[in-house]
């Protein structure tokens, strides 16, 4: 059974010209135990989806419709402050810029307390010594426990905000975009921490992420989203390797890789649909080099495909075809 | 393969200090490169380590505080004003940021014409030039774009515009600084592409400035790799990669993430955090991280030495890793 099943779930912005449905009728299931990618470019919702569940909407945004069930309980039918307790214990956030979880003008060893005394119910002493296990947890010298946030460099202060975020054990960590700030040797690093406290404490996360190669390296699940919704979702190794959608084929050859020189680089032409007024059928039709009648005028179902692997495009059955001709730059120049 | 061929641009022990607290500190030490036409050099390290003020320096953005660079010619190390202009059409800066490059309130048309205008193009030429770029771009027809202003392009439209706004004074060398890293995935390769074909055809000398390896391996047929301030490793970008020579390089490499399933997921090799200790003194700046550091690593900083052919490493084990 799922840690967490989302269920059509929409949610939306107030803009000047009327509601942007972010995420739209999405649904997703996120297994306990186990790290699931949530992947996809800027404007996708992935960001958006990660701060609903948190509840950390901004001001415009709110949920308009759908059901979220974690741990057996239907979330949103709970009240404001049931939900609040779960969000932080049960479910914690990491997000992109660590000084975004740290307060600045607080020590470390403050900022551990406040959450582990206020929210976590434990002593001043059994505090301390809890703040010094999750340092060391991540890779930080307890000693520093005492610093102020910027005196970190932006990797250790991504490891404290990751134990900010462990510190009153939850079983949902949700990412949100964690390494795309930091270069590439910390980036690793964080993600080898990541990766081996999901295992060491049997956690589930969902890592928000724009890279495919981070969701390689890091993941055990995928969900690829594209204008709101999800288009495609499995295990890592499945999604890679039979791709069932073209926005899929199209972004693995989408950018380089550094252990081969021969690659042709395919972009993508075009852009994401507005999201105020997103068009009647398939979403990337226009984009799509494979899109035909159908896939404009009637919007794919999410459908199971073979080993666990959800697809929503009319052109599934053709998938092996298809990831042949999308290696090909000129499929897809000729939509431009 | 292009030892023969006359640089365009040569750049001769580089450096620029700065104070901090009463200490010299040195942002860029010692850093000697070259650039020929039709040939595109790749600087890769991580921030701080000096490869965006190494690119200022030789775009003369900046002042060096020692070294000498040559471009097409004339020492540029020094110059001031209009001698210093008349090189800048020649020599253009790619910005990384796409949505704060251009002017909002000016058409692409206006954008575009400033250049022209500020080199002393004349106005009949104007259209024409305009026209030949928004094609090369890949922003056609070009009339289609003319009259817009940014607010209506996508990011990836944006920075075909910044593209086009460095190639129209018709430079010989063109400088990008992470030329694609504000962009979503799948417009990137459209960008590489475009400026690919633009050194090819236009037989420009290129320097990309970037994190990225993999980005840098498919643009670039040469690379340097800094840290803290100086070159620790160059050589061809394929070799570089396959057979790193640093230990610094190694760890570079093998950090890259990649989109496939089988990976090597094993430890990287390298210890602790980038320090901010600067480079001052003697020794290795890479030592504190370095895998393989011996007692001499300590006391004596290593100098780039050539290992084989077109390949040279900042190491006192000299690739024997």
């Amino acid at each position: 059974m799922s840690l967490l099943s989302i269920r059509g779930l929409t949610v939306t912005y107030a803009t000047g010209a009327g509601p942007l449905r972010a995420v739209d009728a999405l649904d997703l299931e996120v297994p306990a135990g186990s790290i699931t990618g949530l992947v996809g470019e800027s404007g996708c919702g992935k960001s958006t989806l990660g701060r609903a569940l948190m509840g950390v909407l901004p001001d415009r945004g709110r949920i308009a419709a759908g059901q979220i069930v974690f741990e057996g309980r239907d979330i949103l039918a709970e009240s404001e402050r049931a939900r609040r307790a779960l969000r932080w214990r049960r479910m914690a956030f990491i997000p992109q810029t660590a000084m975004n979880a740290l307060d600045p003008v607080q020590r470390l060893s403050a900022q551990m307390a406040e959450v582990l005394i206020e929210r976590g119910g434990l002593g001043r002493a059994e505090a301390a010594a809890q703040a010094a296990a999750l340092f060391r947890l991540v890779g930080l010298d307890p000693a520093r426990l005492s610093a102020y946030p910027h005196q970190f460099s932006g990797g250790m202060r991504q490891r404290a905000s990751i134990a900010l975020a462990l510190a009153l054990s939850p079983s949902l960590v949700i990412a949100d975009e964690p390494v795309t700030a930091l270069d590439v040797i910390v980036q690793r690093q964080i993600l080898d921490v990541l990766r081996e406290l999901q295992a060491r404490l049997n956690l589930a996360m969902i890592l928000v992420t724009h890279d495919m190669a981070v969701v390689a390296y890091a993941c055990d699940r995928v969900a690829v989203m594209y204008a709101g919704q999800v288009v495609e979702a499995g295990p890592v190794a499945e999604v890679l390797e039979r791709p069932l959608h073209p926005y899929t084929m199209g972004l693995t050859h989408a950018f380089p890789d550094v252990h081969d020189s021969a690659m042709a680089l395919v972009p993508i032409e075009g852009s994401p649909p507005s999201l105020l007024n997103p068009p009647a059928g398939c979403r990337f039709a226009a984009r799509c080099p494979f899109a035909d009648p159908r896939c404009v005028a009637e919007p794919p179902p999410v459908r199971p495909f073979g080993q666990d692997h959800l697809v929503a495009c009319w052109h599934a059955e053709q998938a092996p075809a298809l990831r042949v001709r999308a290696a090909d730059p000129q499929t897809w120049a000729a939509i431009a | 393969m292009t030892a023969r061929v006359t640089p365009l641009l040569q750049a001769t022990g580089l450096e620029k200090t700065f104070r901090s607290r009463g200490r010299i500190v040195h942002a860029v030490a010692d850093v000697s490169l070259s650039v020929s036409p039709g040939e595109a050099l790749g600087i890769v390290g991580e921030s701080g380590c000096g490869k965006t003020t190494t690119a200022r320096m030789l775009l003369r953005l900046e002042e060096p505080s020692a070294g000498r660079i040559v471009f097409d010619g004339t020492d540029i190390t020094h110059l001031h004003g209009s001698a210093l202009r008349s090189t800048r059409a020649r020599a253009q800066l790619v910005f990384q940021n796409p949505f704060d490059a251009l002017n909002p309130r000016f058409s692409i048309r206006r954008s575009l014409t400033e250049p022209l205008r500020n080199f002393g193009v004349p106005a009949s030429e104007h259209r024409d030039r305009i026209d030949a770029v928004l094609r090369r771009v890949r922003l056609t027809p070009p009339e289609a774009w003319l009259d817009r202003k940014p607010h209506e392009l996508s990011g990836g439209q944006l920075q075909r515009v910044v593209l086009a706004r460095a190639l129209i004074p018709g430079p010989r060398l063109i400088v990008a600084d992470e030329p694609v890293s504000m962009l979503d995935v799948s417009v990137r390769a459209g960008i590489l592409n475009v400026l690919r074909e633009a050194r090819d055809s236009l037989g420009l000398a290129a320097i990309y400035i970037s994190h990225d390896l993999a980005l840098i391996r498919y643009v670039c047929e040469r690379t340097m790799v800094m840290y803290l301030g100086r070159v620790v490793e160059e050589g061809p970008t394929a070799e570089l990669i396959a057979t790193p020579a640093h230990p610094y390089t190694r760890a570079l490499v093998a950090a890259v993430p990649v989109a496939r399933v089988d990976q090597d997921r094993a430890a990287l090799p390298i210890r602790g955090n980038l320090s901010d200790t600067p480079t001052a003194g003697a020794g290795c700046p890479f030592r504190d991280r370095c895998p393989h550091a011996m007692a001499r690593c300590a006391t004596e900083t290593p100098l780039l030495r050539g290992i084989a052919p077109g390949r040279r490493v900042a190491c006192h084990l000299e690739g024997a890793l």
